[in-house]
């Protein structure tokens, strides 16, 4: 909602300046966006006085002129045609800036000096559209005074942020009984007297209501006689100051008083309407109708229209019809002031992409009781400005109940709610200041009538909010609440979920989110099989882009895509991880499945700096070692590497599912070669997934802490060669299944093929650490237990000690 | 024999004072005290003497084996400590050269202001709740005031799914869904992502809110204000408190939009805070009675107020970004910053 500083002043008298108002209206809760000074800076665009005005010597189109800016005669070259010597026109003298950041210099055109710019009302922003220089009323003011000034232009725009429940305040009227009754003082009378001299309206024009349900009121004056003409200045100007474009003098009045008090109303060419006669009802299904803006629009029976005798004329609070506007010729007019139901004008005009400055009021509710105040006070103006003469009376049907029920309000429970303690009579002139109507009852509560246009208050709480708001919300003192303990810790999930991400950070991981809606190909992109569950994808009925129009069953596409775009900036060294929702269909009627996920994924060279050890590229174990070290800090149990179930989207040669007993947890593996091309991956990139859910579900909370032996230990190494078709992990297993508890650790420390090494096989090389919880161990114990691991190990595995 | 030991022991003496490096004095040790040393060796011989000799011979091995040591100890110890002087004199590193350590990993912006902002709510007693993203319109608008067809559903807009269910377009039907599961007292924050189909330089079709909601006996606005005057100041580590200003939501009566300090300018007045001083953080209110209403809560009994921020407004403010897009591009160089 617009309006200007000199307008509120036409309703209320206030001694605050511009930027004291904008703080005050922000604080009742009218929220002013931004403040925009008319005239700002144009001090240097002032009346003046064309004095001489010959041609160009080398333009035709040009003319140089000697113009008085009541100090001295400067030159200018101009190339409007629209004026003769004596004008009085608007001069932008050198150092002004016109809008749009336009500086007016000294400047040489085809050879001949100007020394500033005769102006349009379109470069000082007045119009949109102009033709020729601004001639002025000679009378306007003395030379030199600056035009803003001298127009009476110079004035404050507020643009109000506006609540949807503050219907009351799309209107001048609306915003400045807000600051009347914040500053305590009255609403200054206003309206001019309209004088009825014609027929009868009855005799003129017919109204009947078909839907009173949608249009519980109705009321029309008819004036004839007119002359549709430009609106005075004084018009142009203060619409132009909102915003709204000037059209004629009676669509203006429409405009000026829907602005003013919030009333939209419309103007009908009577001699238009068949029958003239006006019927409210509803459309019927399939009719076809062109509104003002020349588009035909289909109708269905939901939406209200006003017809004539024969066929729709407007869409009832949203847009007039083509087939009765206001035209030049026009002379007789129907005027209509009503009420339309909000829901339905808010239907038409969302199905239609019709927003209006009439629909934006009808759907939240405009004042039922100002229907016939708005009528006549535009009724008067149109007179005033159009000539004519209004028919006597007025129709104003009115089948709708307007009664409001009186509201029980407790000042008590203000004060309580709140944490103030105002006094009781403080509490009740704050809702009398805002025209509520109250009577106390014996119980010592109070009976409120709030006034028609406040829609908004229905309830007690309503009327408690409006005690805060208008005693200001800053007097309420800040205190801290008196509460019940109540016992509560993170739920499990939630410390597993941080500790997950802890875990991850510390592996030198940066976290990355991405947007949790994906492209529909997404899946497809992952090579994962026609049946693969995660091609179910939940589809946005309205997405904003084809990129983002699914929900995510899988986290990797988007880890894939920050991937490939931080390797095109040559982040080439990468540990990114996601922990977020995926989503799934609902099985049932129940709620869709929103599981975390985790996602991490590897590439580039190891560690950074490379100036004391070689840079070495990351590969399968490292990616290995981070879930690795995840599932022991979450002391997972029976965590086995399963390289025979792997994932469509890694390289069947370099991944493995992981499983925790039974369950299959996760995956781990070098990215396929096509999927790395389908994302455009030149590198090699290792990739981890887990199930979090079973994370949680697997995690034992109670770790088994053993104290460490006291006693020195004895390591052995042994090296061997071993068929490539043995797993590395069989050899530790296969010592590990000894089961002798002097066994402290075993660890692979070499693996090596190559010069020396026959094919097919690899030289593997472990290291046993022999301690004892109980004694120091004997050379010869230590000897015959390490010769029982090697026969084993000979005997169980193809493998030759070497 | 007695001669013997005197030459020996006159003869271990000089060759211990010319001795200058540890490993020399290590050898004259082995050659003198060592298993088949020269007084080892004269010792052996101690057997040979009559037992009249024996205690006198005996005490001057004794004597000269003790001054021999005792002269070995000092001068390995004056030696062991030049050698020391001398590591120390001589060697030397270039300090400057990088540190050897692995990448240090990062929490994405959005994770540290929630764990930061659900740390200092639970110094307040509030604990963490949780509901689904893709939720029942019932919860969503409907429990919370939002009446089909009504305006106030055109400030959130929203993505639709199959089945009349929505992406939520804020926390707030965690406030639903955690009243209809418990009694008051209730003291919750929920931190969640939320969606609403709207994108610009200032709008994100996905980001991330914390709302807050507290129901007790005799709760009232000015309670809202102090926690949040608490809460406020402790995240932005200033003193300033916080300013309501009148506002609507559906779901609160009396409703406040909170403004801040400007974190920035201190409330002097810049760009970001548009010259105002103030910079609003925070939608805040009283629980409406209708919302009370539809999670069977009596309304005379108890009373509450709720909250919710945009995290993204806030990490922004924090750390001093100007362009929302870059949380969400995922670009290391921006992220490793954190």
């Amino acid at each position: 909602m617009n309006v200007t500083y000199n307008w509120l002043k036409e309703f209320v008298d206030f001694s605050e300046t511009p930027d004291e108002l904008a703080a005050l209206l922000t604080m009742l809760g009218l929220e002013v966006d931004s403040m925009v000074r008319l005239g700002e800076g144009l001090d240097d665009v002032v009346v003046a006085r064309v004095e001489e005005k010959r041609q160009h010597p080398n333009a035709d189109k040009l003319s140089l002129c000697k113009v008085n800016n009541g100090k001295e005669i400067v030159d200018v070259v101009c190339g409007a045609q629209n004026f003769s010597e004596g004008a009085t026109v608007a001069l932008a003298q050198i150092g002004a800036v016109l809008p749009g950041d336009f500086k007016i210099k000294r400047s040489k055109i085809r050879g001949e000096e100007s020394c500033g710019m005769l102006c349009s009302d379109k470069e000082l922003g007045l119009a949109e559209e102009s033709a020729g220089i601004m001639v002025l009323d000679a009378e306007l003011a003395p030379l030199g005074t600056p035009i803003f000034t001298a127009l009476g232009l110079k004035d404050t725009l507020f643009e109000i942020g506006l609540t949807p429940n503050r219907s009351d305040c799309l209107s001048v009227i609306g915003i400045a009984r807000d600051l009347a009754a914040k500053l305590g003082v009255q609403l200054k009378p206003f309206g001019i007297p309209l004088s009825e001299s014609g027929e009868p309206v009855e005799s003129s024009i017919k109204v009947t209501i078909d839907t009173p349900e949608l249009c519980p009121r109705y009321a029309a004056r008819y004036i004839s006689g007119c002359t549709i003409a430009p609106s005075p200045e004084w018009l142009v100007k203060r619409l132009t100051s909102i915003g709204i474009r000037s059209i004629n003098n009676v669509v203006d009045v429409t405009n000026l008083i829907m602005m003013e008090l919030g009333q939209p109303l419309h103007a009908f060419d009577c001699d238009r309407l068949s029958g003239k006669q006006i019927i409210v009802r509803t459309a019927r299904e399939g009719e076809l109708f062109t509104t003002l803006d020349t588009q035909q629009r289909t109708l269905l029976a939901s939406d209200l229209v006003i017809c004539d005798a024969e066929r729709p004329v407007a869409l009832a609070g949203v847009m007039g019809g083509l087939n009765s506007e206001i035209e030049e010729t026009t002379t007789a007019i129907l005027l209509e002031s009503a009420f339309f139901k909000p829901a339905a004008i808010r239907k038409t005009a969302k199905r239609l992409g019709l927003h209006t400055e009439s629909s934006h009021r009808f759907e939240r509710g405009i004042d039922i009781d100002s229907v016939t105040r708005a009528l006549d006070r535009a009724a008067a103006l149109i007179v005033e400005l159009a000539g004519g003469t209004a028919a006597r009376g007025a129709i104003d049907l009115y089948p709708g109940n307007s009664e409001r029920t009186p509201i029980i309000f407790r000042p008590e429970r203000a004060n309580g709610l709140i944490g103030i303690t105002l006094d009781r009579s403080e509490i009740l002139d704050i809702l009398v200041r805002l025209q509520c109507l109250i009577s106390e009852n014996p119980d010592g509560s109070v009976s409120v009538i709030p006034p028609h246009y406040r829609l908004d208050i229905e309830r007690e709480i309503d009327l408690i909010e409006e005690v805060a708001r208008l005693n200001g919300y800053d007097k309420i003192p800040e205190t801290m609440p008196i509460a019940r303990v109540v016992s509560d810790r993170p739920s499990r999930h939630q410390e597993i979920e941080r500790l997950v991400r802890e875990l991850l950070v510390q592996n030198s991981m940066t976290e990355i989110i991405n947007f949790s809606f994906t492209a529909p190909d997404a899946a497809g992109k992952l090579l994962l099989s026609e049946d693969d569950p995660r091609r179910v994808a939940i589809k946005l009925a309205n997405p904003l882009v084809d990129e983002h129009s699914v929900m995510r069953t899988t986290l990797l596409p988007g880890l894939l895509e920050t991937t490939a775009r931080n390797m095109n900036f040559r982040s080439l060294d990468l540990k990114l991880f996601e922990m977020r929702r995926v989503y799934f269909p609902a099985a049932g009627d129940g709620m869709p499945h929103e599981p975390l996920s985790v996602v991490g994924a590897i590439s580039g060279s190891r560690d950074g700096d490379g100036w004391s050890r070689p840079q070495e590229p990351v590969d399968f174990y490292d990616a290995k070692g981070i879930v690795e070290s995840l599932l022991e800090a979450l002391d997972i149990g029976g965590v086995s590497w399963n390289s025979n179930q792997v994932e469509s989207y890694y390289h069947p040669g370099k991944s493995c599912a992981v499983f925790a007993g039974r369950e299959c947890i996760g995956s781990v593996g070098e990215l396929h070669p096509a999927v790395q091309k389908n994302f455009g991956i030149e590198k090699a990139v290792y990739c981890f997934e887990l199930d979090f859910e079973k994370l949680v579900k697997l995690s034992r909370t109670k770790k088994n802490i053993t104290a460490p032996s006291r006693f020195p230990d004895s390591s052995r190494d042994i090296a061997m060669l071993v068929p490539e078709s043995v797993a590395a992990s069989k050899i530790l297993e296969c010592v590990k299944s000894e089961k002798a508890k002097e066994i402290e650790q075993v660890q692979i420390f070499d693996v090596y093929c190559g010069k020396g090494v026959p094919e097919g096989q690899r030289s593997i090389a472990i290291r046993i650490r022999y301690r004892s919880f109980e004694r120091t161990l004997a050379e010869e114990e230590i000897v015959a237990l390490h010769n029982r691991v090697v026969t084993n190990l000979v005997n169980k595995l193809p493998v030759t000690v070497r | 024999m007695r001669e013997q030991l005197e030459q020996l022991r006159n003869g271990a003496l000089q060759a211990i004072e010319t001795a200058t490096t540890v490993e020399k004095l290590q050898e004259i040790r082995i050659t003198l005290l060592g298993r088949k040393g020269e007084l080892t060796g004269l010792m052996k011989g101690l057997g040979s003497l009559t037992a009249e000799e024996r205690p006198a011979i005996g005490q001057l091995v004794n004597s000269v084996r003790d001054e021999i040591e005792g002269a070995l100890g000092a001068a390995l110890a004056s030696a062991q400590e030049n050698l020391m002087a001398e590591r120390i004199r001589s060697e030397r590193i270039d300090i400057s050269l990088p540190g050897r350590r692995p990448v240090r990993g990062t929490k994405h912006p959005i994770s540290l202001v929630i764990e930061e902002v659900s740390a200092i709510f639970a110094g307040l007693g509030f604990s963490v709740a949780e509901g689904p993203e893709i939720e029942h319109d019932w919860y969503n608008f409907e429990a919370l005031n939002f009446p089909p067809e009504h305006p106030a559903r055109d400030m959130q807009d929203t993505f639709f799914v199959e089945n009349s269910m929505l992406l939520r377009t804020h926390t707030s039907p965690v406030q639903i869904r955690t009243m209809l599961k418990q009694k008051p007292p209730v003291r919750i924050i929920a931190p969640g992502t939320v969606y609403r189909c709207d994108s610009d330089a200032t709008h994100s079709p996905m980001f991330h809110q914390i709302e807050g909601l507290m129901v007790d006996t005799g709760v009232t606005f000015g309670d809202l204000k102090g926690i949040l005057t608490v809460f406020t100041n402790q995240l932005f580590g200033q003193k300033t408190g916080v300013r309501l200003r009148p506002s609507y939501f559906p779901f609160t009566e009396p409703s406040a939009e909170v403004d801040i300090a400007c974190v920035i300018c201190g409330g002097k007045g810049c760009r970001v805070c548009k010259n105002s001083g103030w910079l609003e953080i925070l939608g805040a209110g009283m629980v409406d009675p209708e919302v009370y209403r539809h999670v069977q809560y009596d309304a005379e009994q108890i009373s509450g107020f709720a909250f919710g921020m945009g995290i993204e407004r806030i990490a922004m403010l924090k750390y001093g970004i100007s362009d929302m897009r870059l949380l969400f591009e995922n670009d290391v160089r921006f992220l490793r910053q954190f």
